[in-house]
């Protein structure tokens, strides 16, 4: 009997048995790479429903006086989909979803750190998915997915539920969160240095905090929220002495940050894609890095920027509008570094790649427009109208979600051992792409011209614009069909996909697709980067990785 | 790895990397071209000095993005053609191995920050000048309600419900507030709003400088009919007839301690009320609000299927007997009891003939 | 060998897997005590922001707080503190009876402060007619504070027990006492805690 030593890997090189029957490894699964597979799956099922939502309300913006549904059905309409769309599909998809399915076995270790807090943490999202739903049969909250009081305290008995909900799910973020970090810190390979982590790891690291602290901050406005809702304690209502706009702090200090959460995972995705097809190594990989961790903490100082026309004083406005400049910077390496990255490379156009390639064009437009809002005297025009509509999807689905397709057609052959069919990938990919940009595109220019968001009816001089972007829309949602119907023929026709399809370098191509159960036979040492295409792989001790045969402790040989 | 680093060969950038540069450079001028040539004011009027300060600012900022997004996408699409791997490579081809250039780094690093602190200096300078406007102008409110705006001239003191007037070429200090939950006061051809929240006081200044009447939009949500919120209008005009505006309020004033019928103003007269009228009309505003159902079957209020005719409500929503006038009082004057707010004429847009043609509706439904 | 009898293995095999679990788990529970940390933090800042956005603190009609009577408390509280930190040093020099008589004076100083603040309430809206929690922003701020404050107290005190049951049945050795390690942290940081809720409630 062999004695699990204690080597550089510490912790790593400890092994779970394999749990048996159906429950234990498919549904109360401790595994990261289930659990991750799961929040995906759910994650999808939720973006089904807040796409449905989505058209529901461009079919009832095709005619300037609505008629699709009733003025109060819109609001709960759009409030939903923001609030799914935000917290039940892009921050577990990428941080949940995607973190939990590759980026322990990046960094070579066997699980996270707390499997049995993960689980949790997964099980906490549907429930709290479900919760939010059925927040519609109370009527559900009609104030956005920002809620400010004083409506939300006049809003049906719904918005109390919208607040559970948020908050449970904000728990499971907050533990996946303190999961990731730690398992960062202390789980990594002999080997991995923090300069040797692959770029998506960096993103993960970086936005790890961000879900444990900002989450928090949102938690106790949702708790107080709730308090006031149900037992009138006054926090936010003027009439009782609260104050209204302490809400838009609170709620931005956590949200302005979520926007990162929502993007930091992506940005890691990208940068994951791009060399691998461009075979090349990522250009920059130390200035990548060390933007992802300066976006995150510039994050914290910005949120006043959603609050220009709250009526702040005014020269506290000024430092947040130069600070909130200041995150160009950063974000202007990544990009740069990014298209130097495909700089002589041999780029081989999978879907994948396509996808990582217009995340780059789509992303830019909506920083610069991010940029445009944080400039005071033009928020203060622009402000609460569809040119912020027009910014937001910009990023979170020509950025986010774009980033979250290129992760889906990358790590299909991980999750599933089949290849997603690519011709139908880039039908998706092409179909999605003009789609998109004629549904959002002519937003900014309705909103400079005077159309508020959040409305169900409009002037009819907006008539024209607005029609178009709903058959657009049309045409995006055609697409995402395509992609569905694409995974689902897939996984049971599509191509076998061997260990690494893509002739990729980081750690999880170098195991079984899907991987084993305990990821690694043995835990590997790191010599170096992962991107480096011209010598042979920076690890040892993968040599019998791909038999079959259950994994020996270190030390036994 | 770091040795392998060093012997990266030097990067040439080829005839085509100079060729694409000269393309994006044409494109990028014709870009700032356009923003600095393009005829903002034409879809968009500027009533207020500063309209055109944000117009300037939006034009640089739209003008240096586009340019830098050229760049950035022009080199994106570039090298993503130039440099696809071919079906003449091994399948095992590899790019140019180059991991990073310390001096492309450094100046992509320094350029934006440049003009990070150049767009800060443009950007304060303007704000600058919104904050500057005079202090001590023509004082207005403007008071947020669900779902109207209310304007007071404290000279005049009593409220004036539907339109707010101003002079020509006079400062202007707009004083904002609610009374129920947060709206937005947003003119768009003055490029400025801000929020109205409850509780609390904000100014705005501005100095109108183009005669015309625009639209006030309420841009922060603010319950079912949001949406609706726009009918109001800012009307610019010159000295005179904003003086003749304003007299006439004066006196008007004089007479009524309210300027507009609030509770128990004068009653509406119910002769000539047209049924369909009103049923194309409950249609368009009410519905939203109300299903032509018995009392209990409430969307945000009550069903109305016989609001005058149920022998169970005897009483309407204020306690009044269920008569025509009192109906038309609540649709004259709104009401808040205990399930919301019934918003009144003003922000449901209803003319007098339109409320008769109500009543007369609702009294037909038996 | 099969991967599933690695995990049943022998002792001094699972004792090396705890000791590096340890270290993970004292990592992941300092986290942890961090975002608890921001949760306060949120409340106090509205707490702050009310009060300088209202008129005057405190508002009309509400008498200051009796100090004296919390200064006291807190010294129950911080007395436990105390005792606490003893209990663990004296567990960790295999002192096993003083170790408990620590822990068990930890939980009547901790019910101690419990019982005090219950007192303190109650007087506030019985005896002084002052406020309840939804009177008006101060009782909003006050109890919600006062009130997470004295939940995590609770909640202390039952996980106190629940380590005296535990010890007693010898789940803890010399070399693997992390439980009890944890609720060392825990209670300094409730400790601390109640340190600026104090200040701010009763002081400023
Ligand atoms: C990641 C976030 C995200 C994503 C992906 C989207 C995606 C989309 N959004 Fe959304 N949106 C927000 C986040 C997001 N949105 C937020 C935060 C708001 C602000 C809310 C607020 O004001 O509070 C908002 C608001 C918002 C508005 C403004 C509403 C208003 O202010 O009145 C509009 C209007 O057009 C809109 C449209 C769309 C459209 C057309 C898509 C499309 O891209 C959607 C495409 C997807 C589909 C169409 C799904 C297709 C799938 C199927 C069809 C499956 C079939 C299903 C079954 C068989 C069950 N969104
Ligand atoms: C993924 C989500 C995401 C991301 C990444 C961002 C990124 C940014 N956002 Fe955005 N934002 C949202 C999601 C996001 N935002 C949402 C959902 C809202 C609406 C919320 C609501 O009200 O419902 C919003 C609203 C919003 C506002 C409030 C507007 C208003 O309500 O009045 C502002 C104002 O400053 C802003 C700014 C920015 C900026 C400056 C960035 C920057 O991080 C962008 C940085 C990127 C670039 C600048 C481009 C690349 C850089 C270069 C090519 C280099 C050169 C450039 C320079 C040096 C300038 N955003
Ligand atoms: C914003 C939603 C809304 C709209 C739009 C609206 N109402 Fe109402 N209405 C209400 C509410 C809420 C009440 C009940 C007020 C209360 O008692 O709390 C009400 C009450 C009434 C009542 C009194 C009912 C009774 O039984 O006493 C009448 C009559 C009425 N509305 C007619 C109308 C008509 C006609 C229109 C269209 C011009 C209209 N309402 C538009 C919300 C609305
Ligand atoms: Cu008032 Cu929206
Ligand atoms: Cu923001």
């Amino acid at each position: 009997m062999a004695v699990a030593a204690v080597h550089a890997g510490g912790i790593a090189d400890h092994i779970h048995p394999e749990p048996q029957g159906f429950v234990r490894r498919y549904v109360f699964s401790l595994d990261h790479k289930i659990i991750g597979i799961q929040y995906i799956i759910t994650a999808f099922v939720f973006f089904m429903l807040a796409g449905l939502l989505a058209e529901a309300i461009r079919t009832q913006l095709l005619n300037p006086g609505g008629g699709f549904v009733a003025n109060g059905t819109y609001n709960e309409i759009y409030s939903i989909h923001g609030s799914t769309m935000v917290w039940l599909v892009t921050i577990p998809l990428l941080t949940g979803g995607f973190g939990n399915l590759v980026f322990p076995i990046m960094i070579g270790a066997r699980d996270v750190a707390f499997p049995w807090l993960n689980m949790l943490s997964f099980w906490i999202f549907p429930v709290s998915g479900l919760m939010l739903f059925s927040s519609f049969l109370l009527g559900a909250p009609t104030a956005g997915w920002m809620e400010y009081p004083p409506v939300s305290l006049q809003g049906a008995a719904g918005t109390s539920m919208w607040c559970a909900a948020i908050f449970l799910v904000g728990v499971s973020s907050t533990m996946t969160g303190i999961n990731f970090v730690v398992t960062i810190l202390k789980m990594r390979a002999p080997g991995m240095t923090f300069t040797r982590m692959p770029l998506f790891v960096w993103g993960q690291f970086a936005t790890a905090p961000l879900l444990m602290i900002a989450t928090t901050a949102l938690a106790a406005a949702l708790a107080a929220l709730f308090i006031e809702r149900q037992f009138g304690v006054p926090f936010f209502d003027p009439a009782k002495g609260g104050s209204p706009v302490m809400w838009q702090h609170m709620f931005w200090f956590y949200s302005h940050p979520a926007v990162y959460i929502m993007i930091l995972p992506a940005f890691g995705i990208i940068s994951e894609v791009l060399p691998t097809f461009a075979r090349k190594p990522i250009f920059g990989y130390k200035l990548i890095a060390f933007s992802s961790m300066s976006i995150a903490l510039l994050g914290f100082m910005v949120w006043a920027h959603h609050m220009f026309t709250s009526g702040l004083a005014p020269f506290l406005q000024l430092p947040f509008m130069i600070l909130t400049y200041v995150i160009g910077v950063p974000t202007g390496i990544k990009i740069f570094s990014w298209t130097a990255t495909l700089f002589r490379g041999k780029i081989h156009y999978t879907t994948a790649m396509l996808f990582a390639i217009g995340f780059i064009a789509l992303f830019t437009i909506g920083g610069i427009t991010g940029i445009f809002l944080a400039a005071i005297p033009f928020d203060l025009h622009v402000h609460g109208t569809y040119f912020i509509v027009a910014h937001l999807h910009y990023v979170l689905v020509g950025g986010s979600l774009m980033g979250i397709f290129a992760g889906m057609y990358y790590w299909f052959p991980k999750m599933s051992g089949r290849l997603l069919n690519e011709t139908l990938g880039k039908l998706h990919f092409w179909l999605f792409f003009i789609g998109f940009n004629l549904t959002f595109l002519p937003m900014h220019w309705l909103g400079m011209e005077g159309m508020p968001r959040e409305v169900a009816t409009y002037d009819p001089q907006f008539t024209f614009w607005n029609r178009f972007e709903s058959f657009a829309s049309y045409l995006m949602t055609f697409a995402i069909l395509i992609f569905f119907f694409n995974a689902i023929w897939s996984i049971r026709n599509g191509k076998r996909a061997g260990a690494n399809p893509w002739g990729a370098r980081t750690l999880e191509w170098q195991i079984p697709s899907p991987p084993n159960y305990y990821n690694f036979k043995h835990v590997p040492t790191v010599y170096g980067l992962p991107y480096d295409f011209s010598t042979p792989l920076p690890y040892k001790g993968l040599d019998e990785e791909l038999t079959d045969s259950p994994p020996v402790p270190a030390g036994a040989h | 790895m770091s040795s392998i680093e060093h012997q990266v060969p030097p990067v040439r950038l080829g005839r085509g990397f100079w060729a694409a540069t000269a393309v994006l450079t044409v494109l990028a001028i014709l870009a700032i071209v356009f923003w600095y040539a393009f005829p903002l004011e034409r879809y968009l009027p500027a009533a207020i000095v500063t309209a055109r300060q944000v117009d300037t600012l939006f034009r640089f900022m739209a003008a240096a993005g586009s340019a830098l997004y050229i760049f950035v996408a022009g080199y994106l699409v570039y090298f993503a053609i130039a440099f696809r791997a071919r079906r003449s490579d091994p399948p095992d081809a590899i790019g140019v191995q180059i991991h990073d250039n310390h001096k492309l780094e450094f100046w992509w690093t320094l350029i934006p920050t440049l003009f990070v602190i150049l767009l800060s200096i443009v950007s304060v300078r303007i704000w600058y000048e919104i904050m500057l406007e005079p202090e001590n102008g023509l004082v207005v409110e403007a008071i947020g309600h669900q779902f109207y705006f209310s304007f007071r001239y404290p000279q005049i003191n009593g409220e004036v419900t539907d339109e707010m007037h101003l002079p020509l070429n006079e400062p202007v200090t707009l004083n904002l507030t609610a009374a129920d939950v947060i709206h937005g006061f947003w003119v768009p051809a003055m490029r400025l709003k801000n929020d109205t929240v409850p509780g609390l006081v904000t100014t705005i200044r501005f100095t109108p400088r183009l005669a015309g009447r625009y639209p006030i939009i309420c841009t922060q949500f603010c319950g079912v009919l949001h949406s609706t919120m726009n009918k109001q209008v800012l009307v610019i005009e010159d000295k005179a007839s904003f003086e003749r505006w304003y007299r006439g309020w004066q006196q008007k004033n004089a007479h009524a301690s309210n300027a507009l019928p609030a509770a128990g103003g004068q009653a509406v007269s119910l002769q000539g009320g047209n049924a369909s009228a009103g049923q194309t009309l409950f249609a368009q505003k009410c519905s939203a609000c109300h299903k032509v159902a018995p009392f209990d079957q409430k969307l945000v209020g009550p069903g109305l299927k016989a609001v005058l005719h149920d022998p169970a409500h005897p009483n309407l929503v204020d306690g009044k007997p269920a008569t025509e006038q009192n109906v038309a009082a609540i649709l004259q004057n709104g009401y808040t009891g205990s399930m919301g707010t019934m918003p009144n004429a003003s922000a449901n847009a209803l003319s007098a003939q339109d409320i008769a043609n109500l009543v007369t509706y609702l009294n037909s439904l038996k | 060998m099969s991967v599933a009898s690695l995990a049943r293995g022998a002792h001094g095999e699972l004792d090396q897997l705890y000791i590096e679990t340890r270290e993970l788990r004292l990592q992941g529970f300092l986290l942890f005590l961090v975002s608890d940390c921001v949760l306060f933090s949120s409340f106090i800042f509205a707490y702050l922001y009310l009060r300088n956005s209202g008129q005057g603190w405190p508002p009309p009609g509400i008498q200051r707080l009796d100090v004296a009577f919390a200064a006291w408390n807190s010294v129950v509280l911080f007395g436990s503190g105390a005792t606490m930190h003893y209990a663990l040093e004296n567990f960790k020099h295999g002192k096993w009876m003083a170790y408990m008589w620590f822990l068990l004076a930890t939980i009547v100083l901790g019910a101690g402060f419990l019982g005090g603040q219950a007192y303190e309430y109650n007087h506030l809206i019985y005896a002084e007619h002052v406020t309840w929690w939804g009177s008006g922003i101060f009782g909003a701020s006050f109890f919600t504070l006062t009130g997470m404050h004295g939940m995590h107290v609770f909640f202390g005190v039952c996980y106190l027990t629940v380590l005296v049951l535990q010890s007693s049945a010898g789940v803890y050795t010399r070399g693997k006492y992390f439980g009890i390690t944890a609720g060392t942290l825990y209670w300094h940081f409730v400790d601390v805690i109640w340190v600026v809720l104090f200040s701010i409630f009763y002081l400023l």
